[in-house]
Order: structure tokens, then C-alpha cells, then sequence
């Protein structure tokens, strides 16, 4: 069987392996860049005063940035291209008629051809991931935003549970619909509707969020490349304040939900009147956020749930082939 | 002997309609059984219940000896070409032929290389790229390489010319002389059957005809001329298959239910074609519409013996 997948797909596979060695061609060349930049960068900020980060540097090609950004689709063209028309196509050509019936049960051929696709599509997210994640960890290092969705998405581990759930979605659709186009639009809709929804309603409860109050004047910042869930002022009724446009802010409190004794801000003071002060004290603010260091508990639950989504759909692609007519 | 394929009630329906009902007919082993019936009469679905390719509604299927089921060694046995000629069209004959070495047990390349080359086959151009009837051969070579012990074969002629056809169907009766093959094919062409086939199964509207080896089969059905007269009493002992009337006498196609005793009537013995097209034109009677006799059947006597 390995003979035959290897035979019918290796076309496929020698242009994964082009698109593979050309994005890591660029990758490489604008990744050492990116490094001696943010290097010197960091040099000259310690040789200075000293900083904590290096805000707003500007590193890398635009081309590259956007092909790194780019990447989010990466799984699609493997869902696309190889998972959708893996069953479809044949059934179209009728050549599953000519597989099915040599000396193979439909259990191994789906076996073999699953296999070696899922394999193909880890190490494609896979060698994508690794290259994205070391071109950007600078970028990460200087701007915070690992946890930041488009971030979070194109690094480490979990391109490589995206790739297996769109080769898995593309396989699975293409054998319930038995036609490679719809095939290729269910999967393509899939794709982006399932990730939308873990990335917005799911992603965010993983752990349960921590929640930290503070003082308004020396308000708490979580260390490192956190992820702000949530951020407010609660009043001295402990309700949060609502936060309307179009109105100056003090300490992140606006105008109308200050008492009149901090009016004075407003108009140029530079510290708040006593009464003021007295008054902020009863104000707290709330950040609600995941912490730094849940980034790789984080990483491995949404892989997780890719690979069972992916695991899901190959054993229904099972079910479906064995069980109905050819 | 074990038959090579025993049906009991074998019922298959899609949704409701109904592509075969109640079909109970056996072929035994090492004969060449024509399949014969016209479009939409189940053909090609029986051959696929046959070949495991689907499954029954209900009733069953018994195929060299066992369920057709999903096992390599079951797999082995049977050669199943479809009507289309299923291959890989980017592929070359020589990749199936090394596919085919790789997924069977018993497999030939040689003779599927020496067949193709006597034919002038290009063995490393892409199949898509050749004919329709380059094709057929490249399939058929295939499923023989395979060696198994009964081939299903939905309409495997179709694509080839009238030589070409002779020549695939007396390699399929040399295969059989041989021993160990026995051979379904289904196929409008009434004269090529006749040539190679000892065994026929008929088919018409989802339903069996007649199955049986052809000689006992026309040894049953009889010709009877005689007056335009009252034939109830023959209708009564013996199947009508088929009776035309003119003013002046009474022509009856019967399959025989014993000795006909009337002497009015003369007996003389059918021949194939005769037989099948007046099943198929009793069943066109039955159900009048446009769908009547296949334009092919029509046109057998052309073919010449």
C-alpha cells in the first residue's frame, strides 16, 4: 500500500517540499536579520539606561511579516489540496474501484492512505511552526504578544493540531460527500468556523482566568507576556464603572464617575486635590488574565483539542467507508 | 462440485426503487455465464453484491464459498472490472502493474507485459492518455494478472472492436478450459456471448428470467407453429414466453412444462437470440413505454457468426 500512496501523491508531496524549502529560504535570510537588529537593539539599550523592553522597534521585512501572518492558512492548503480529494477524487474516478478490489481490505488502504496524509500533514504544520517560532521570538521578547491571537496560533506546538484537523476535516468531508469541490468548501468553511470559535469562546476559559485588584493609583501589572482577558475600575459601590468614549479618563475612571473634588485633574492639576486622593481610595481596579507562564498549558490543551477533533473525523471517515456500499 | 456463486432472494434497493428482487440463481464452477438483460435491469448490481463492492438488502449471496467480506484472502479470489474502466488515469500501465504486484498475493506482471506488448500497448504512457479500447485491454490484462477464481466482468467488451473482442473472449475460454476460473460477463451483444458462454443468467425489470446452462436452458424453450386456434390449454400446461398471431397461424415461444400433445402444433428449437430477445420483448409488452429492447439487441444479427 505504502507503494501505491507513495506513487499517486508524490507529486503532491514534491510541492509540499518546494513550498516547504522556499518559505524556509526566506524565513532564514530575513530571520538573521531580525536577530542582529533586535541584538544591537538591546546593546544599545543596555548601554544606555537600561530598559525593560524595547517598545515599538520595527524588525523584519514587511513580505516576510506578512508571509509569517500568512501562515494561519498554512493547514488549509494541506486540508485543501490533499486531505479533501483523498477520497473524493477516487471515488469520482471510480479507482477506489480498482483498489478495492485487489487482494486489500478497504480497512487497510484507508489505513495506509490516512496514515501517511496525517503524518504528512503534522510534519507540514510542524516544519512551519518551527520556523515561524524562531523567526519571531524576538519579536515575541520585545513586544509581549506570544499569548496574542495570531500569535498564539502561528507558534509551537499547536500548527501542528491545526494541520491534522484540516487534513482530518478534508479526508472525512470528501468521503461523505463522495466530490471533491464541495468537499474542498465544506472544508474550507469548517476550517475557519471551528478555529474562530476556539480562538473566541473556547480558548479563553482553558484555565480558569486569574483576577487581580488593585489600587487605581499603583495599579498591578502581571509579569511577563500575559493574556488580558478583562480590565476595569469597580466604584466604591464595587460595580464596575462602564467605560464611555468621548470622556476625559483619570487613572483609568472617567470624568462623570469621579466625585467634584477631583475636577481639578481635569483642568491641568498635576496631583489630585486631598479630597480626591481620599476618594480614589475607595475605587479599585480589576485586570482579569491568564499568566505567562500558562502559555505552554495553553499550547497543549488546544493541540489537544485539535488532535481529538482530527481523531474524531478520521474514525468517522472509517465508519462511513466501511459501512456503506462502495 | 461447490457453485462459484449461489443467490437466494437476493433483494437490493436504493431509497425505493428497487434494483434487484428476489434474485435466486447459482452458477456453478468453471463455466462462462453471460449476464444478459436490458439497461437499468440490475446487472451491474448484482455483479457488485457478488463482488462485495455493496450489500444486500436482503436474501444473500454466496461467493466461492463464503459472504463476500472485506478479507484479503476473499479479495484474492474474485476479479471485479466495473462498466467504466476503473484506473488511474495520470498512471502508467507499468504503476499498476507494480500496484497490483504489491497488492496481491498471486500476481503476473509478465503476462500483462507480453499481452500489452503483443497489442502494441505503450506501457509507460500515462492511461488516460490512450484510448478507450487501449484502456479496456490495459484493465482486463490487469485482472487476469490477478489469477483469481471467479471474474466479474460488467460489460467488458463494450470498448473493444469485433476483433479485439474475439481475441479477449477466447483467452477468457482458454483461462477457463484451463481450469479453476469461472467467468460472469454481462453484455448486450448476444452473438460474442453465444461464442464463449455455456451459462446465462437473464434479467429483466430487477428480476430473474432464466438461469441455467444455456443447451438446458434452450432445450426447455421450444418453437410451436400451428392454426390460429384456442392455445388455452397449451397456455395452461406450459409458459408462454412469447406468441404472435396472424390470421392465418399461431407462432408460441414456450418454455416447456413437459411434452406439448397438441398435434396441430409443430415443435421446432429456439436459438439464443431468439430466446433472449423475445424475454426481453415480453417484458418491453409487459411494460410499454419507451424503454423497450437495448438499440444494441436490436442490431446482433449484424454481428455475424
Amino acid at each position: 500500500m505504502t507503494w501505491l500512496v507513495w506513487r499517486q501523491h508524490r507529486i503532491q508531496f514534491y510541492v509540499g517540499a518546494a513550498l516547504l524549502v522556499a518559505f524556509a529560504v526566506a524565513i532564514v535570510i530575513t530571520g538573521a536579520q531580525v536577530a542582529n537588529q533586535f541584538h544591537a537593539a538591546q546593546a544599545a539599550c543596555t548601554a544606555g539606561h537600561g530598559c525593560r523592553h524595547l517598545g515599538g522597534l520595527f524588525m523584519g521585512s514587511d513580505v516576510v511579516g506578512f508571509l509569517v501572518i500568512a501562515t494561519l492558512g498554512a493547514p488549509l492548503v494541506v486540508g485543501l489540496f490533499w486531505g479533501a480529494p483523498l477520497v473524493a477524487a477516487e471515488v469520482e474516478a471510480g479507482t477506489t474501484q480498482f483498489a478495492w478490489m485487489q487482494s486489500v481490505t478497504r480497512w487497510r488502504w484507508l489505513r495506509f492512505k490516512v496514515g501517511w496524509m496525517m503524518l504528512a500533514a503534522a510534519v507540514w504544520g510542524g516544519v512551519i511552526s518551527a520556523l515561524v517560532t524562531w523567526w519571531s521570538s524576538p519579536t515575541n521578547a520585545e513586544q509581549l504578544n506570544q499569548f496574542n491571537p495570531g500569535r498564539f496560533d502561528l507558534m509551537d506546538l499547536v500548527p501542528v493540531g491545526y494541520s491534522l484537523f484540516a487534513m482530518g476535516l478534508g479526508i472525512a468531508s470528501g468521503a461523505l460527500l463522495r466530490r471533491t469541490l464541495p468537499a474542498v468548501a465544506v472544508t474550507l468553511a469548517g476550517f475557519i468556523a471551528v478555529r474562530v470559535a476556539i480562538t473566541l469562546w473556547v480558548r479563553p476559559h482553558y484555565l480558569t482566568a486569574v483576577t487581580t485588584f488593585s489600587s487605581v493609583v499603583n495599579n498591578f501589572t502581571p509579569a511577563g507576556a500575559y493574556w488580558k482577558i478583562a480590565q476595569g475600575v469597580l466604584g466604591p459601590n464595587g460595580k464596575p464603572i462602564p467605560q464611555p468614549n468621548g470622556i476625559p479618563f483619570f487613572n483609568g475612571i472617567p470624568q462623570n464617575a469621579l466625585p467634584a473634588s477631583c475636577s481639578s485633574v481635569f483642568n491641568g492639576a498635576s496631583t489630585p486635590a486631598p479630597a480626591c486622593a481620599q476618594a480614589l481610595a475607595h475605587y479599585r481596579e480589576f485586570i482579569t488574565y491568564q499568566p505567562a507562564s500558562r502559555f505552554w498549558a495553553f499550547q497543549g490543551i488546544e493541540t489537544g483539542i485539535f488532535v481529538v477533533l482530527a481523531g474524531g473525523l478520521v474514525a468517522a471517515t472509517v465508519i462511513l467507508l466501511l459501512r456503506r456500499d462502495a | 462440485m461447490t457453485p462459484a456463486i449461489t443467490t437466494t432472494g437476493l433483494t437490493k434497493r436504493y431509497g425505493k426503487v428497487a434494483a434487484l428482487t428476489d434474485c435466486t440463481i447459482t452458477v456453478p464452477e468453471g463455466r462462462i455465464s453471460a449476464l444478459i438483460g436490458p439497461n437499468g435491469a440490475g446487472k451491474t448490481t448484482l455483479l457488485r453484491l457478488e463482488a462485495g463492492l455493496s450489500r444486500p438488502t436482503a436474501g444473500q449471496v454466496i461467493v466461492n464459498g463464503g459472504t463476500p467480506r472485506q478479507d484479503p484472502a476473499f479479495l484474492a479470489d474474485i476479479g471485479y472490472l466495473a462498466q467504466d474502466i476503473p484506473l488511474y488515469r495520470r498512471l502508467s500501465a507499468e504503476d499498476h502493474i507494480q500496484a497490483g504486484a504489491h497488492l496481491n498475493p498471486r500476481w503476473d506482471s509478465e503476462s500483462v507485459r507480453e499481452r500489452l506488448a503483443s497489442l502494441k500497448i505503450p506501457l509507460d504512457r500515462a492511461v488516460g492518455k490512450l484510448s478507450g479500447g487501449q484502456r479496456a485491454q490495459v484493465a482486463l490484462a490487469l485482472i487476469l494478472a490477478k489469477r483469481p477464481r471467479l471474474l466479474l466482468l460488467d460489460e467488458p467488451v463494450a470498448a473493444l472492436d469485433p476483433l479485439a473482442r474475439r481475441n479477449f473472449l477466447a483467452l477468457l475460454a482458454d483461462g477457463v478450459a484451463v481450469g479453476g476460473l469461472t467467468v460472469v460477463m454481462s453484455s448486450h451483444l448476444v452473438a460474442d456471448l453465444e461464442r464463449v458462454c455455456d451459462h446465462i443468467v437473464m434479467l429483466s425489470a430487477s428480476r430473474v428470467q432464466v438461469c441455467g446452462d444455456i443447451d438446458d436452458v434452450l432445450a426447455e424453450h421450444q418453437v410451436l407453429v400451428g392454426p390460429n386456434k384456442d392455445t388455452t390449454a397449451i397456455e395452461r400446461d406450459h409458459y408462454v414466453v412469447q406468441a404472435t398471431r396472424t390470421p392465418r397461424q399461431t407462432r408460441l415461444l414456450v418454455r416447456l412444462n413437459g411434452p406439448v400433445i397438441d398435434p396441430a402444433f409443430q415443435a421446432s428449437d429456439v436459438g439464443l437470440e431468439e430466446l433472449v430477445l423475445a424475454y426481453l420483448g415480453e417484458e418491453a409488452s409487459a411494460a410499454p413505454g419507451p424503454s423497450g429492447i437495448p438499440a444494441q439487441l436490436t442490431t446482433v444479427g449484424d454481428e455475424g457468426k
